[in-house]
């Protein structure tokens, strides 16, 4: 086992990270269990590669992820920033130990949980007098009946990350941003998120965190680090990747720089705009620099793309979006978690094992070092045998990186893809070898053929917690499987009719991804390098010179020349 | 807590909305922060939407956890944080000076005064009064052995703004030793060599410093001892893990055995990293019982641990990179990066290593270390806010003690300098300035008198009787500061209340050139929401 450390910096990083923390929670849930599915039960998925075990003061046990969290002050909504395990005895109601003279006490408005919240804690407290058989018994009628109104809370309801978050966080985990003065309209570039975060004790703080985790790990495999780019909070992960790569080489770092589908609107004026472009250039060749793999994730509509025949998203909500990406992203670390075996294991569950250091290998340590994945997903996956996977791999799979070429003719393309809890036909899963064979078959029919592919299969598929949104469409069934005809008539169905999907999902390393690298290197140096550049001021407040830009440029020239070697002339021309 | 107040919808304001508005903000975080000031002022506490405390005297704390909106209060708001930035304290008296200096000019301009020529009159005031602090200070000689008595006098009158009065005396020496500690002649002191570690356990009383250092992890090997003396202490940043490799990944070799070639042959390596370490420790302990400790900027996995535990050496994996520079500072020998120039003079010694473990935390004492120039202060309280606030007046307390051996300086506390000041302007300098900047300058002496006068609020005086008394006696030729106690004033010297030279010089600067930004203020456009509008 290797451990893993998550980062997540931003409030849409912390929403992607919430619902992907509830699939953990949901896992370790449904494992616990007697009466489900043995797939859950024996998924061969490690869950101590994410997870820590502890003991509060009162050598109370607990298990909590190894999770850094980042966000605005009061972006956590209803939840303590110390989180709900490691409560401190009071002895005394508070008292001022530290002070005789007067004081005042200023109390913010509480806020209200949700009914989603409110339910958490009278489960919590039924199991706390559990021996109270009757009280049990009423509670389990009581929330019989208001599965429905939760569901229905959280669709309309859900304003903060924490409001349908049923994880415990460790006191160490939740890091809130004090004293920046500003609220998200604001703070939306990279320059003021990095002044934010470096100066003061912000950074040192985070760092100190960040090690407490590391410092527990025998053999830590990797940082899982989660961006929400599309603001400030770009800055502030880029300066926390420069000291992570400072103080911890030897530990890759795989970098999702994640945005919702609202911050890619367009801002009306120009003047902004230019400011929204310069920022994206700059935020993605400064994070580059400090990861090994970097994944750009956020489409600007996910209720137009193809997912749309059998999802039902709204994209204004991030609630929904979120957790598109976060299914992708559950999938994609599934394979850090099964366990490796020799060629005489028993038959399992899993197969494909790999830790982030080998995914790094498999996409970026080939000839052409290109660092930029594509993520593509299908949710829920089709049935992997039978007619339906007749469909060529592109067909089902969805790009979640924005800006990419579609249906590219590339000889050198690599992908790493898995598969989670197919079906084989009609509600039967099929088995690790019968979905292997498929995805055989089916880059054998391709047209076309990546140069390499590494396969991860595992028969868990991902399980749907309560507070996950009603997004699935009235043709997926309870168990994810795709249905051809409706089901129901209710447009959108959600956690209570469906309670797992199949997922396939693939990161790839292709030329797919150079109009998202040449957008940036054109925005760079139209407006921040050429001469008489509109930006090229901007730049400067927000702390580049001119020396750091042609650095960045020059990062992001490599990255497109890496992947298009002809590009090289023409840009020079420029 | 917020300020919406000052947050009026209007985009655009003209001038004299907008002067109006900048004073109202600038008047109203004054208010907010008023009751802060001094020995006797309030504490607040703030009790958040999900129930988290925080408990707070000091306004950089408290400016941090206000949401702010006013661009006004903003601007006022990063001044007040940078003057803390700059000389570790003063935030309060900035935002107070600030908010005072408008109030005062406020009544000018009401009476149609031009806001330049008070600006003008700011200018001249300011400069006037920092002459006349560079006459008003009391020099201290440092030299080799710095005035202990006047550094903790130093000391106390910050820290007992911020804590109770026994407390922070527990304090006061304790951060004056901390400073004395790590200071070395003739190099600037670098607080960072003071390490401010904290537990949740026990008492704020049990608060003490350590001359040595105090870790926040332990040893992860369980047969590692809890306990060891003389220690000699290797420092150094080597990786004792399993490093990943190129050729790691699966599709690189064609068989198993190859595979298990290729782990063998990197595990290798690092075990003979790890022998290395053994074979110095072997050398050095070999005919006495001493003990080996290796602290660790970088991992060591479990076989490595294993194979040092064996060899009874206690070992920690990924301190704190700061700390390999504070443990050569307080245990000697250096810090290595690579274990092939290892030598027995690389390392430090310590009387005593020992772990203490809260729940799943672990904290590792070097203590007992030969003539250290690096030490903790190890705060204990029973509640995060406790801690927390023990710890922001740690922070002020040291860089008090730092600015006076640097300064070489100190300015009488109490509301002195104030009175002093404001005496001299309004008899000396006014009547050297020509026209109307008489008035700025007037202005400028009476917002000075701020400090006294909210000292003397915040005990419960009456401010008009403290003022009256205090120019009074001023004028009769006495240095006169507030007796917070009494209302009487008293002499600052002999109750031993000394404020900070450059936070005085800091305030003095800052101030007014803010408050001279926000009168020649023309228009306010709200910069941002203006430009959303639909085009």
């Amino acid at each position: 086992m290797r451990e893993t450390v998550t980062i997540q910096v931003g409030n849409y990083a912390n929403f992607v990270g919430s619902h992907f923390w509830n699939f953990q929670d949901e896992l370790l849930g449904l494992a616990d269990s007697a009466e489900n599915d043995q797939i859950f039960k024996n998924h061969g998925l490690s869950m101590d590669v994410l997870y820590r075990a502890g003991e509060t003061q009162q050598g109370i046990l607990t298990y909590t992820p190894r999770l850094v969290s980042v966000g605005f002050q009061g972006s956590l909504g209803s939840l303590s920033s110390r989180g709900t395990l490691y409560k401190e005895v009071r002895e005394t109601p508070v008292d001022y130990l530290t002070w005789t003279g007067p004081a005042t006490t200023q109390t913010s408005q509480p806020l209200r949980k949700n009914l989603f919240l409110q339910s958490l804690d009278w489960d919590e407290n039924a199991n706390v007098d559990s021996s109270r058989a009757n009280d049990n018994a009423k509670n389990e009628l009581h929330s019989e009946v208001q599965d429905k109104d939760i569901v229905e809370c959280l669709e309309n309801e859900v304003q903060y990350w924490t409001d349908f978050s049923k994880v415990h966080y460790h006191p160490q985990s939740l890091y809130e941003l004090s004293g920046l003065w500003t609220d998200d309209k604001y703070f939306n570039n990279y320059g003021i998120g990095r002044d934010a975060f470096s100066g003061g004790l912000h950074a040192e703080e985070v760092n100190e965190r960040l090690r407490f985790f590391l410092e527990e790990c025998d053999l830590p495999q990797g940082i899982q680090f989660i961006v929400d780019d599309s603001g400030g909070f770009s800055g502030v992960a880029g300066e926390f990747l420069e000291n992570i790569a400072d103080d911890y080489p030897n530990i890759p770092v795989l970098l999702y720089s994640v945005r919702s589908p609202d911050s890619c609107l367009g801002p009306s004026n120009r003047k902004l705009t230019i400011a929204r472009k310069l920022h994206d250039a700059v935020s993605f060749s400064k994070q580059s620099a400090f990861c090994k793999l970097i994944v750009p994730v956020g489409l600007p509509s996910l209720s137009a793309s193809k997912m749309s025949k059998y999802l039902y998203l709204e994209d204004r909500k991030p609630y929904h979006t979120s957790a598109v990406y976060a299914s992708a992203l559950h999938s994609i670390t599934l394979p850090f978690r099964m366990e490796p075996h020799g060629p005489s294991a028993q038959v399992s569950c899993t197969s494909g094992a790999v830790t982030i250091n080998d995914l790094v290998q498999i996409l970026t340590g080939q000839a052409r070092q290109n660092m930029v994945a594509v993520l593509d997903v299908s949710v829920p996956a089709p049935a992997f045998t039978g007619t339906q996977f007749q469909q060529s791999l592109s067909e089902i799979l969805q790009p979640l990186t924005p800006e990419t070429a579609e249906d590219v003719e590339d000889m050198q393309a690599l992908e790493y893809m898995t598969i989670h809890g197919a079906f084989a036909s009609g509600s039967k899963r099929a088995s690790i070898s019968e979905v292997k064979e498929a995805v055989h078959a089916a880059y054998m029919n391709a047209v076309r053929r990546p140069k390499f592919s590494h396969l991860s299969v595992s028969q868990c598929p991902l399980p749907v917690p309560l507070p996950f949104p009603s997004i699935f469409g009235n043709l997926v069934g309870k168990n994810g499987e795709l249905l051809d005809t409706p089901i129901s008539n209710s447009a959108s169905r959600g956690s209570l009719e469906v309670h797992s999907i199949p997922l396939a999902a693939r990161l790839r390393s292709s030329n797919a991804i150079l109009p998202f690298l040449e957008n940036r290197l054109e925005n760079l140096y139209k407006l921040g390098i050429a001469r008489g550049a509109l930006g090229a001021e901007l730049l400067g407040n927000w702390g580049f010179g001119k020396d750091d830009i042609e650095d960045l440029g020059e990062t992001l020239s490599d990255m497109v020349t890496k992947l298009n070697p002809a590009s090289e002339a023409s840009s020079d021309s420029d | 807590m917020s300020l919406k107040v000052l947050n009026p919808n209007a985009e655009v304001l003209n001038k004299s909305h907008a002067l109006h508005m900048n004073i109202n903000a600038a008047k109203g975080l004054q208010d907010v922060l008023k009751t802060n000031l001094g020995p006797k002022g309030t504490i607040k506490m703030l009790v958040g939407g999900a129930g988290d405390i925080k408990l707070t005297k000091d306004g950089n704390t408290l400016l941090k956890e206000m949401q702010i909106q006013s661009p006004t209060a903003i601007m006022i708001a990063r001044t007040a944080v940078a003057q803390d930035e700059t000389s570790g304290d003063g935030t309060t008296s900035t935002v107070i000076f600030i908010g005072e200096l408008m109030k005062q000019s406020e009544r000018y301009i009401d009476e149609g005064m031009h806001p330049r020529v008070l600006v003008d009159g700011f200018e001249i005031a300011k400069r006037a009064t920092l002459q006349f602090l560079e006459k008003f200070k009391t020099s201290v000689v440092m030299g080799d052995e710095p005035d202990k008595e006047i550094l903790k006098m130093v000391a106390r009158t910050t820290l007992r703004t911020k804590l109770y009065e026994a407390l922070a005396d527990q304090l006061t020496d304790i951060v004056v030793n901390a400073v004395l500690c790590i200071r070395k002649p003739e190099e600037p002191i670098d607080l960072f060599m003071v390490e401010i570690m904290h537990m949740r356990h026990k008492f704020d009383v049990d608060t003490r410093l350590v001359e040595g250092l105090v870790l926040d992890h332990g040893s992860r090997h369980p047969d590692m001892k809890r306990r060891a003396e003389n220690c000699h202490i290797l420092t150094c940043n080597v990786s004792l893990e399993y490093e990943k490799s190129e050729v790691n990944a699966g599709f690189f070799y064609s068989s198993a055995e190859q595979r298990e070639a290729m782990v063998a042959a990197e595990r290798r390596s690092v075990d003979e990293r790890v022998q290395k370490i053994i074979d110095l420790k072997n050398k050095v302990c070999a005919d006495n019982d001493n003990n080996f400790v290796i602290i660790n900027q970088k991992g060591i996995d479990p076989p490595s641990l294993d194979l040092l535990a064996r060899a009874g050496i206690v070992a920690l994996r990924r301190a704190k990179r700061r700390n390999m520079e504070r443990l050569v500072l307080a245990c000697g020998g250096e810090p290595v990066n690579s274990v092939d120039d290892l030598t027995p003079d690389c390392l430090g010694w310590a009387g005593l290593v020992y772990e203490h473990v809260l729940g799943e935390e672990k904290y590792t004492f070097v203590e007992n270390v030969k003539n250290p120039h690096s030490c903790t202060i190890l705060i204990k309280g029973p509640n995060d806010h406790t801690i927390a606030q023990i710890k922001d007046a740690v922070r002020d307390g040291l860089r008090a003690v730092k600015n006076t051996i640097e300064d070489e300086a100190v300015v009488l506390g109490a509301g002195a300098f104030e009175v002093a000041a404001r005496q001299h302007l309004v008899n000396e300098v006014k009547k050297t300035v020509k026209g109307r900047a008489q008035l700025g300058v007037e202005a400028f002496a009476d917002a000075l008198l701020v400090i006294p006068k909210i000292l003397a609020e915040n005990s419960g005086l009456d401010t008009q009787d403290v003022i009256i008394e205090l120019t009074g006696e001023h004028d009769k030729g006495n240095v006169v500061g507030l007796n917070l106690h009494t209302g009487e004033p008293v002499d600052p010297r002999m109750e031993g209340i000394f404020d900070n030279y450059i936070v005085k010089r800091q305030l003095i600067n800052s101030g007014p050139v803010i408050a001279s930004q926000l009168l020649l203020v023309d228009e306010v456009i709200r910069a941002g929401r203006n430009m959303r509008k639909p085009s």
